[in-house]
């Protein structure tokens, strides 16, 4: 689910940037740093262009100056329970994984209704239930999420796809 | 438990069921019941059915009043009996057909007592011999049954019951006949009744007669349990009669077989039942009985009973316990148990089939065989029986899986194999080893099945054998640890479930463990809100799809972290974050995660390549890192895998560590390294310990590459680096004829030659050019071409070209020029001319320069004498000082001493003294050692450091050059060398004269000298320290680690002679007088002090 969400981030600046520019230079490491990125409960998607940057402060003891930023991003972050629609990625033996977008996410054998069954002999390998439901790498496919899992950079999920409407989606 | 069943009983108690009673009818007979019942009455009633059929047979109706009221009585064991009716009909049935046809009125139990009527009459006149029957005569309506019955008495007494009565008392007895007749009559009734009806109401008829009874059976069975308990007044009592242990079975059937006699014989024992609970009371049996005169009859004269000794009676309140059945815990295959008795008591076994309707199992066991290792053979063979006991009590052998190859050694001919080729199954000595493993047949009782708590170390014994590895996880394990919940798995704040009792289905979270028992706040349903106590039985960790748990407990995946995936009962399968491979484990091993924990892997705290230490005399390299095990590879080249627990700890890695290898060169960390002999293996040196090492190499597969050989075996292929290898206790520079040849000025020739050690070793420099450029430091090392350099600003020590450097006067801060130095070293030998030796040895020669520019000469002493150089030292060197004490110096004392010194030098006295002493003494010691290495004459030279030199001398041959041109002093201190002088003043000389010194003052034959000597030396010792240490300092470090001892005296002596040198060495008049001057008042006092201090 996406979330307009208030941040607040300490960007620190090299000496050699003091100067008029500095704000412009602030502005572009926050959208650098931040940007795309995850802190493992959501994803920042966007920062949206009005920030907030106080003054400058002198570390003591380096020469690096200190700049509070406050910003307001887009962030993304999934929930248990949600239906998502996402890409294949990989196949194995013991389920596949799926793309949503920045999320790894992990449909386990156990939660792939029993009828699909893995064809490693296919090519490429498939989940299918030998009727219209395959599922390969590259597949649209919807899914529930079962649980996440955020490291710091990463975001992880399992998915069951074992209720209604949920499995591949009829390609377009 | 074996029931006697009374066949009367159950009959009455179904009429109860379905012929009401017509109390108004019988009310006189019940209340003659009622009576019985308060004596004796009872019993009869139960048994003695036949006897009151045939009465009933004329009455049907006081018959069923009667058994109206001891169906009451009796109801508990309605259940039970129904079958029992069941056969009963049948036979009735059969018997009578035809009256059943008739489906009269009559219930079963009407045909039952038919049944029985007509076995009297088969069997002729029932025998009786009841009072209670005798009372009921008056009381019965007819009085014909009456006289029957009395008269059956009669003939019971008499020995007369013969069916077919006296004439005379048939005569007398119409009734009797009558009753015949009536009973003829009936059952023409019947026949007719059935001949008329047809087979479909035939059917009918049982239909409903059976229906009835399943009906009746079904609703029993909806009743609630509680009211088939036994009262107290309605029910019969349980007795308990001690009977002979393990004969319990026997005697029930006994008694069943005599109650049944009995009651044949007409002469009812009065006992309902009776029953042994076998194995949890032994010795015991139970009979049940209406009182207990009827317990006593059924009981006397049994065999192995013995009721005279005590019959008593159970409580009502615990009777329903004796018949309370505890379900058997059900082994199944793949479960563990334990072995109660024999060789393998204690032994953990898993079930491998549970054969005989599960009194029996065959256990897998990991074998303990000696393979006749004790045996001895040449014993006269003796009986097994005497044999097993030793076997038993005698250490038993170790638990290893069966060894073929062990089996075939000594014991070949017991060895046969069995069955296909494909498994390793083998017969030995009568017992099957299947896969390693020993297959045995045990009886329940010899199993323990309860609190087994296998450990992993157990179980893993018998895993690791498995192909298949997994199959054994939970299947196996499960049932055997189920019953091992404890408290101790909860912890407040588990989401728990109840899954048993009353409660199932309750779940909520704990929120406080008291021994075994949860609080619960329950969080859903009605209890909701509330907090529930529960025991650990029958409670179960709850988890949902999704949640991030973490494995705890025993499981074999334990640490690992991931989310659930699916949960059946307490089972859950989860993916776990790191391998996302499914594994299932129970819940009791599972704990919720916290969201942040990180994948944390639960792996051993050894790596992959750690040096272990297994026991005192083995140490491993780790090739191998599982979750549970470890592979590790042994000094001797075996590998095995162990519990991390079987390790006994990590052993740092030495990085340097030095063996010596099969040339005699030195082996360090990360050399490479190749086998000398075997398969020339060659690789990396990853671990030296004592005198193995563990070499890798990358390119085998087998255990990780990692070998591991005798430091002799292997030979050096490429040291790490050339100079650092060249800067260990290389013993070519310890021994100075090994030594490279020489200098710039070295001649091919003999020791002096050889004497290589770098001149601006230990010197202040500066360095001229590059990156370092302006900064000053000491050389710590140098090569031909290079020196290594501690500088002073930073804590670093570089190679700098020497070309690079320039030596700095520590005390003037002049500096020289590399060139010039290196030059003009030898100048200084040359001005110690009256040293002539020194000149002459020209490595020597150098040394002294370093004397040279110490201003040993002269002019040094002048300078020395302006206390302020000395303390300039000091002020320059704290440090080096301080390191010098540290011990280097001390070390090199010993070793001088060691080194061939003197015993004279080995007396205490002096060491001891010098120890504590400042560093400067030592260093003179250290000279001494040095004295054995080419130093020394460096020093001698120099200062003639008197006792530098003499050591020194002493010990190396170079003494020579000493003897000769060192001065008088050095001589005579050398002459520690030679005994004398030192014998003759050892101690006090040695004491006062930090030796050298003092010696040679003394020696000199200065006679003011010797005091003054004396002082000085002290003085200078102490003085010296200083500057020794700012001397010393740059040796120790010049000649590296293991030399730092013998390098650090050096120094010491250097300075020490130094000042020694001023004093009386040089110019000893000059010298002399400065000395005396400058130290003098301080100095002997000092000296004074000091002596006994070092004494």
């Amino acid at each position: 689910m996406f979330f307009i969400h208030e941040l607040e981030r300490i960007i620190t600046l090299h000496p050699s940037f003091f100067g008029p520019n500095a704000r412009t230079y602030i502005s572009n490491q926050l959208l650098h740093d931040v940007e795309g990125t995850t802190s493992g409960a959501y994803f920042i998607v966007c920062v949206m262009d009005t920030f907030d940057i106080s003054e400058g402060r002198v570390v003591p003891g380096s020469s690096l100056a200190e700049y509070t930023v406050h910003f307001k991003a887009v962030v993304w972050k999934p929930f248990k329970g949600e239906i998502l629609d996402g890409l294949v990625d990989s196949l194995n033996e013991a389920g596949f994984h799926v793309n949503i977008g920045p999320l790894d996410v992990f449909v386990s054998k156990s939660m792939i209704p029993s009828e699909i069954r893995y064809d490693g002999n296919a090519t490429p390998p498939q989940w299918t239930d030998n009727g219209d439901q395959v599922i390969e790498r590259g597949t649209h496919i919807r899914i529930k999420i079962k649980g996440t899992r955020g490291e710091m950079g990463k975001m992880f999920a399992i998915a069951t796809m074992k209720e209604d409407y949920l499995g591949p989606l009829p390609s377009v | 438990m074996s029931n006697l069943l009374n066949h009367d009983f159950d009959d009455e108690e179904s009429d109860d069921e379905f012929n009401p009673a017509p109390e108004v009818d019988s009310g006189d007979e019940k209340g003659a019941n009622r009576s019985d019942d308060g004596q004796s009455g009872k019993p009869s009633r139960v048994s003695n059915g036949a006897a009151r059929k045939s009465r009933e047979a004329e009455d049907d109706e006081d018959d069923d009043a009667e058994d109206g009221e001891p169906k009451a009585k009796a109801g508990a064991g309605g259940d039970a009996e129904d079958d029992v009716n069941d056969d009963e009909d049948a036979e009735g049935e059969g018997e009578d057909d035809d009256e059943q046809g008739g489906a009269e009125d009559d219930d079963d139990e009407d045909e039952d007592e038919d049944e029985d009527d007509e076995e009297e009459e088969v069997s002729g006149r029932p025998r009786k011999r009841r009072r209670r029957d005798r009372r009921m005569q008056f009381i019965d309506a007819e009085a014909e049954v009456d006289d029957e019955e009395e008269e059956e008495e009669e003939g019971d007494e008499d020995d007369l019951a013969g069916d077919e009565a006296h004439p005379d008392d048939l005569a007398d007895l119409p009734a009797g006949a009558e009753t015949d007749d009536r009973r003829h009559r009936e059952l023409d009734r019947q026949r007719e009744l059935a001949a008329s009806m047809d087979a479909e109401k035939q059917a009918e008829a049982l239909r409903e007669r059976y229906g009835r009874q399943r009906r009746a059976a079904a609703d029993v069975s909806l009743q609630p349990w509680q009211t088939f308990l036994p009262e107290a007044d309605k029910d019969p009592k349980i007795w308990v009669v001690r009977c002979k242990q393990g004969k319990e079975r026997e005697i029930v059937l006994t008694l069943m077989k005599k109650l049944d006699d009995a009651k044949r014989a007409g002469k009812p024992l009065g006992v309902t039942s009776a029953f042994t609970r076998e194995g949890t009371t032994s010795g015991y049996i139970y009979v049940e009985a209406w009182n207990q005169m009827a317990v006593e009859r059924a009981t006397e004269d049994v065999q192995n009973l013995y009721p005279r000794s005590k019959i008593t009676l159970i409580p009502v309140s615990e009777m329903p316990d004796l018949l309370r059945t505890q379900k058997d815990k059900q082994l199944t295959e793949g479960m563990y148990v334990r072995i109660k008795r024999g060789l393998y008591t204690g032994d953990l076994a898993q079930v491998y089939e549970v054969v005989n309707n599960g009194s029996e199992v065959e256990v897998r066991l990991v074998p303990r065989v000696d393979y006749g290792v004790s045996e001895d053979l040449n014993a006269p063979a003796t009986d097994g029986k005497r044999k097993r006991p030793g076997g038993l009590t005698g250490n038993r052998p170790p638990a290893r899986l069966f060894s073929e190859a062990e089996a075939r050694k000594k014991m070949a001919k017991y060895l046969q194999p069995q069955g296909n080729l494909k498994r390793n199954h083998f017969n030995f000595r009568g017992k099957e080893y299947i896969d390693g493993f020993l297959h045995e047949y045990y009886k329940l009782p010899a199993l323990q099945t309860e609190n087994v708590n296998p450990t992993l170390e157990e179980v893993s014994k018998f895993v690791a054998s498995d192909e298949a590895g997994d199959n054994l996880d939970l299947g196996a394990l499960a049932q055997t640890m189920k019953q091992n919940a404890s408290g101790a798995d909860y912890i407040p704040g588990d989401t728990v479930e109840i899954y048993q009792g009353e409660q199932r289905g309750v779940w909520g979270k704990a929120v406080a463990v008291t021994g075994d028992i949860v609080s619960i706040k329950v969080m859903d349903g009605p209890l909701r809100g509330q907090t529930v106590d529960s025991s650990v039985k029958g409670l179960r960790k709850m988890f949902k799809e999704g949640d991030h748990v973490k494995v705890i407990g025993a499981s074999k995946y334990r640490d690992e972290v991931g989310m659930v995936v699916k949960v059946t009962a307490d089972r859950v399968t989860m993916i776990t974050d790191a391998t996302e491979k499914e594994v299932e484990v129970f819940s009791k091993d599972l704990r919720e995660a916290a969201d942040s924990s990180g994948m944390q892997q639960g792996i051993s705290k050894y790596d992959l390549f750690d040096l272990v230490q297994l026991d005192a005399a083995h140490v491993a390299v780790v090739i191998k890192v599982d979750r549970d095990a470890i592979r590790i590879l042994d000094q001797e080249n075996s590998v095995r895998t162990l519990l991390p627990s079987n390790i006994s700890h990590k052993i740092e890695r030495r990085r340097n560590a030095v063996a010596t290898d099969h040339e005699g060169s030195e082996i360090r960390f990360e050399d490479v390294v190749k086998e000398v002999s075997g398969e020339n293996r060659q690789g990396r040196v990853i671990h030296i310990h004592r005198s193995w090492v563990f070499v890798q190499d990358r390119n085998r597969m087998e255990n990780s590459g990692v070998f591991a050989a005798r430091s002799n075996a292997v030979t050096t292929v490429a040291a790490k680096g050339g100079a650092v290898t060249s800067a260990g206790p290389d013993l070519s520079k310890m021994n100075p004829s090994l030594q490279r040849p020489g200098g710039p000025n070295g001649g091919p020739m003999g020791p002096p030659k050889t004497m290589g050690r770098d001149k601006m070793i230990g010197k202040t420099v500066m360095i001229r050019k590059g990156v370092y450029k302006g900064l000053i430091g000491i050389v710590k090392d140098a090569t031909d071409s290079e020196a290594r350099v501690e500088l002073h600003s930073k804590n670093k020590t570089i190679a700098i070209p020497k070309e690079s450097l320039v030596v700095k006067d520590p005390i003037t801060g002049n500096t020289i020029d590399y060139s010039k130095f290196a030059s003009g070293s030898r100048r200084p030998g040359g001005m110690g001319p009256p040293q002539s030796p020194w000149g002459g040895a020209t490595p020597s020669s150098r040394v002294p320069n370093g004397a040279g520019w110490q201003g040993g000469r002269t002019p040094m002493a002048a300078r020395g004498n302006a206390t302020p150089a000395w303390s300039m030292q000091q002020d320059r060197k704290p440090a080096g000082w301080e390191r010098d004490e540290g011990g280097s110096k001390t070390p090199g004392w010993h070793r001088g001493n060691d080194g061939g010194r003197t015993p004279g030098w080995a007396d205490g006295s002096r060491t001891v003294a010098h120890r504590p002493n400042d560093g400067s003494r030592t260093s003179y010691g250290g000279a001494t050692a040095y004295g054995g290495r080419r130093p020394q004459s460096t020093w001698s030279a120099s200062s003639k450091t008197p006792a530098a030199g003499n050591h020194g001398f002493s010990s190396s041959s170079g003494g020579d050059p000493w003897a000769t041109g060192s001065r008088t002093p050095f001589h005579s201190s050398s002459s520690s060398r030679t005994p004398n002088p030192y014998n003759a003043a050892p101690t006090p000389g040695a004491l006062n004269a930090p030796t050298p010194g003092g010696p040679s003052w003394q020696n000199n034959s200065h006679a003011g000298a010797t005091p003054g000597g004396f002082d000085a030396p002290t003085p200078g010792v102490y003085a010296a320290p200083t500057p020794g240490a700012a001397a010393d300092h740059p040796t120790p470090a010049a000649y590296g680690g293991g030399r730092g001892g013998l390098s650090a005296p050096t120094p010491g002596a250097m300075d020490a002679p130094t000042p020694g040198a001023r004093y009386g060495a040089p110019t000893p008049g000059a010298g002399y007088a400065e000395t005396p001057g400058a130290w003098a008042a301080g100095t002997p006092a000092a000296a004074n002090d000091d002596d006994p201090r070092y004494e």
